[in-house]
């Protein structure tokens, strides 16, 4: 048989229903009518003929009705039918349906948003041409100097190496980033520019959208100033002119020529944070001396795989260069491999956790909701059962009973679905406005089709699945008991309660689950919150003082600039004490590098210990409130010239000199080795990128005013952050800290300027938004769960009043009776909690990388969460306990 | 004339398909054609027919079209379409094989088992 067939038989046995019915009426008229003329032929008498006609013809509607079941007329007409009739039920229970509406609403709504969210974010493919081929390369450096951290940027020397010696990639660009101020055609303004080596654009497959690339000879250094704007800067900026083309700008006091504008689409790399996101591309040119540069790691790498190559194969053969140039380089390289990631997984690798957790958050849920409709709807069936026997008699099926059951929950969840739309809506945008700058591609997250697509499948999947218990329970319903007890009350319906007690208590169970993540992300953010992060956030306001390279020709005449800064800021009303640092703790930036220490044989680069080195100028320190424990701050006598000054964290300081006093013992910094440096003082360990840091990074700091030129590299700016502690309100003092830099020397660009209080906040906004999300899933898992609980008590309450009624006639005082409900109540509430706790007990686990400061078995939780649990079970079964106290003895058995 | 036999079960639809094969025939014809075929020794109720008709219609082995009787009604034709013919082939195999093995059984002797 053709589906074909069978599917446009039943599409126009549906659309066309009143002309096929007439088409049936016709064709039997017929049939009678020429079996009539043929025994009128034969000699019977016109009235008889016509008469033995339809009395041989047999039963005509029933004829008809099994023309229309042949033809599949009856399965789309009686859906239509039970649909209405399924509309018309819910409009007459209005407070079952609102409840039962809305309780899916909330799951399907909840369900919608994160899947919408999780749709952009991990499932939709990187707005680039073949994406999935597209990998990321990154250096794995060796974890005996680098506890802790799976992948670091990749050096010059070691990147060229890969590109020219693989076999598995069809091309491999590196990319670094910097900030240009542009200048001459109006307004300067700080331009974030990613420098790419050739190949770039052609391994993304993307072409500008006027103008050109860059060409191959644009790579050489002497030529690499061109540029490709974004297509949002060429707007803004450039007011969309298309002459731009081909035109020059000003860029760090430099001429570059615009060679083209890349498409509204393009963006590389992809950045959580919109406003980060790159605004120009220039050629990435490189001095023979930086091509040989194989110890210093700045550079990201993108690689597109040739076709045919899987990941594991071009894995091998990167595993294999790494060994040869660990081999070959010892001195540098040992210990350093390298790992190509799909870039949509090294994207996403920080957030992916957090979303799959409100995503089985949101299931559960949904699962609660369905349980609590499944609730509901048997409930109703129980009291409808003399419907059911009516119509069983006048003989409908228990198909047709069963489809008609199951078109009544799916009127709800459609209704349901479209509500949860609504929500959905206002779910995305919250969630966006959280958590924009910490989700990458959170530009993209939105109700479409594929989301569209989703909600449709769970709403159908939610009321199949709420309607198919108490559908089957409508079906089996035994006729002659029902239409025999009537609708008394005193009637036991085992089955049905024991059904509604397991919902009850898998709705418990699994909304004490739910209510034991958030707990333990409440009191992980509470930990959070109560870290020390080493300094005092606050009255601190910084800010980063961008000097363009170019505005200074040498070093010391930038530090001398920055030390005027200082000078005239510290002498404001309001300012406490002011300093600079060269990334900011929490702010995600800071450099490494290795050291060599007094008493130690000297070893290779790779094998020397690495720590985070921070430059500072003196006054930092005090304006951050970073205690010193042991010896002196740096201070203005440590110039150049000077012995080399350095300020060591507690944990560096203890982790290479236990048991000893670390101040006086001499270092060198691998990429400043020519001034020696003594340890001249011990600072607290401070947070240094992330609250949730559970290692404090061991950390160097020493002096601007003892920088001295780096190995391999030419000058460059030096990029300094401000630290100013005010006596008032920061923000107050702010103005006058502004205007104080301005006059110092001409403009420069003043970024990121924030509160410390801010960034500790910002810092943990992600968790703290994790937190609230899981936290109103969990409150309203609880409030479904309370729903529950109270609806099948007050049902059973009002199912057993004769039963109290004779209880209480028989002496049972109101506080029996009271217990008598109480105590079914809490024992479902115990069962769920028991089963939740195993449950959560085994899922916990799974939220350990988002966990700080607890266990995931926390009992302090655990115990808090099930009691709280079980007290709002309690009030929910009070009022039907003190119905059921209220039942007169004599009321309740005439009842009967 | 033999008194009518009642249908086998299953049987209407082979009939059916037999009886449109050798040409468009409407509901009547069709009832007609049977009884002719079977020289009146088979018995179909009338009410019966149609709900097969229908179904075979529906499961794509027949189309129909409106067209003139012989006495100028309106009148509805079913015909066989290709899948019906293959599926009148199959079932007239199956069948033949089924009276054959049937007949085999029946006609078996004590003395044969």
């Amino acid at each position: 048989m053709t589906l074909c067939s069978r599917l446009r038989s039943c599409l126009r046995a549906t659309v066309r229903r009143s002309r096929m019915e007439s088409e049936m009426d016709a064709e039997l008229r017929f049939h009678m009518e020429a079996y009539a003329e043929d025994l009128i032929r034969g000699g019977v008498p016109r009235p008889e003929a016509l008469r033995r006609a339809r009395l041989e013809f047999g039963g005509i509607e029933n004829a008809k009705e099994e023309c229309r079941e042949a033809r599949g007329v009856h399965f789309a007409e009686t859906l239509l039918q039970d649909l209405r009739y399924g509309v018309r039920t819910m409009l007459r229970a209005p407070g079952f349906t609102v409840t039962a509406v809305l309780a899916l609403a909330l799951g399907i709504g909840a369900n919608t948003a994160i899947f919408s969210v999780v749709n952009a974010v991990l499932l939709r493919p990187l707005p680039y041409d073949q994406p999935d081929r597209l990998m990321q390369v990154w250096h794995t450096p060796p974890q005996k100097s680098f506890p802790g951290m799976p992948i670091f940027t990749v050096s010059p020397a070691n990147f060229l190496d890969w590109r020219n010696q693989n076999h598995s990639f069809e091309g491999m660009a590196a990319y670094g980033f910097g900030r240009y101020t542009i200048t001459g055609s109006g307004h300067p303004e700080t331009i974030r520019m990613v420098a790419g080596t050739a190949g770039l654009l052609s391994i993304l497959h993307a072409r500008p959208l006027l103008g050109r690339g860059f060409l191959d000879g644009e790579y050489e250094l002497g030529h690499e100033h061109e540029a490709l704007l974004s297509y949002g800067l060429w707007r803004s900026y450039f007011a969309g002119n298309p002459d731009v083309v081909g035109k020059n700008i000003q860029l760090n006091a430099q001429t570059f020529t615009v060679v083209g504008v890349m498409g509204p689409e393009f963006d590389f790399p992809i950045s959580s944070d919109p406003g980060a996101r790159a605004q120009m591309w220039k050629p990435l040119a490189w001095t023979d001396q930086e091509r040989a540069i194989r110890d210093n790691h700045n550079y990201g790498v993108i690689a597109r795989l040739r076709d045919g190559v899987a990941l594991k194969q071009a894995q091998a053969e990167l595993d294999a260069i790494s060994n040869r140039l660990a081999q070959e380089y010892p001195n540098d390289n040992k210990g350093w491999g390298a790992i190509a990631i799909p870039m949509r997984d090294d994207l996403v690798s920080d957030v992916r956790p957090a979303l799959l957790i409100l995503l089985g958050a949101v299931a559960l849920v949904l699962l609660i909701a369905c349980a609590n409709v499944a609730n509901l709807m048997l409930a109703r069936t129980f009291s409808r059962r003399k419907e059911v026997a009516v119509r069983t008699a006048l003989g409908a099926t228990r198909q047709r009973l069963l489809q008609q059951a199951l078109s009544e929950t799916l009127v709800l969840a459609v209704a349901g679905g479209t509500l949860g739309l609504v929500f959905a809506h206002y779910g995305v945008i919250l969630i966006v406005k959280f958590l924009a700058q910490r989700l990458p591609r959170s530009g993209e997250i939105a109700l479409d089709g594929w989301v569209l697509a989703f909600t449709l499948g769970i709403s159908l999947l939610t009321g199949f699945a709420a309607g198919l218990l108490p559908a089957l329970r409508m079906a089996k319903a035994d006729l002659n008991e029902a239409l025999k007890q009537g609708l008394g009350r005193a009637s036991v319906d085992s089955g049905g309660s024991r059904t509604r007690n397991v919902l009850v208590v898998s709705e418990v169970a699994l909304s004490l689950m739910l209510l034991i993540g958030a707990g333990l992300l409440i009191r992980s953010l509470w930990a959070l919150h109560h870290v020390n992060p080493g300094f005092d956030p606050s009255r601190v306001v910084t800010m980063a003082v961008s000097v363009p390279p170019g505005k200074f020709a040498e070093p010391t005449q930038q530090i001398g600039y920055f030390s005027r800064v200082l000078e005239r800021v510290r002498i404001l009303p309001g300012v406490q004490s002011a300093g600079l640092i060269d990334s900011l703790p929490l702010s995600g930036d800071g450099s490494h590098q290795p050291i060599s220490v007094e008493g130690r044989p000297p070893a290779p680069m790779a094998e020397l210990p690495e720590v985070d080195v921070r430059l500072i100028t003196p006054g930092y320190m005090s304006a951050m409130h970073i205690p010193l424990l042991n010896g002196r701050d740096v201070d203005d006598s440590d110039v150049a010239g000077r012995p080399g000054a350095v300020l060591l964290s507690e944990s560096m300081a203890k982790s290479f000199w236990p048991n000893q006093d670390a101040v006086g013992k001499h270092l060198t910094l691998y990429f400043f080795p020519d001034v020696p440096r003594v340890v001249v003082g011990v600072v607290a360990d401070v947070k240094m990128n992330a609250m949730n840091e559970t290692q404090p990074a061991p950390t160097l700091y020493f002096p601007l005013a003892q920088l001295s030129p780096v190995r391999g590299a030419a000058w460059r700016s030096i990029p300094m952050s401000l630290a100013v502690r005010t006596n008032a309100a920061p923000l107050s003092v702010l103005p006058a800290i502004t205007s104080a830099i301005r006059e110092t020397d001409g403009d420069v660009p003043l970024l990121n300027i924030r509160t410390m209080d801010d960034s500790v906040s910002a810092s943990l906004s992600p968790e703290r938004f994790t937190m609230l999300l899981l936290g109103a899933f969990a409150g309203l898992a609880l409030l479904l769960a309370v729903v529950g609980i109270y609806s099948v008590m007050s049902y059973s309450v009002s199912r057993r009043t004769n039963e109290i009624g004779i209880r209480v006639a028989l002496g049972a005082s109101r506080g029996d009776v009271l217990l008598l409900v109480v105590r079914q109540a809490m024992l479902l509430a115990l069962i769920g909690s028991a089963i939740g706790i195993a449950g959560a007990l085994s899922l916990s686990r799974l939220m350990a990388s988002q966990l700080y400061g607890v266990r995931p078995t926390d009992p302090i939780t655990f115990i808090t969460v099930a009691a709280l649990l079980l007290l709002v079970s309690l009030a929910a079964s009070y009022l039907p306990a003190r119905r059921a106290m209220r039942v007169e003895p004599m009321a309740a058995l005439r009842y009967e | 004339m033999a008194k009518p036999i009642d249908l086998l079960q299953g049987t209407l639809d082979m009939l059916i398909l037999k009886a449109v094969s050798l040409g468009p025939l409407h509901g009547y014809g069709i009832l007609l054609r049977i009884e002719q075929i079977s020289k009146e020794r088979l018995e179909i109720q009338q009410g019966s027919l149609y709900p097969a008709l229908y179904r075979l219609e529906h499961q794509g082995w027949i189309a129909s079209e409106w067209g003139e009787s012989d006495n100028k009604r309106k009148a509805k034709y079913y015909r066989l379409t290709a899948a019906g013919k293959r599926r009148f082939q199959a079932e007239t195999e199956k069948w033949n094989r089924m009276a054959d093995v049937i007949a085999g059984i029946l006609r078996t002797t004590p003395e044969e088992v």
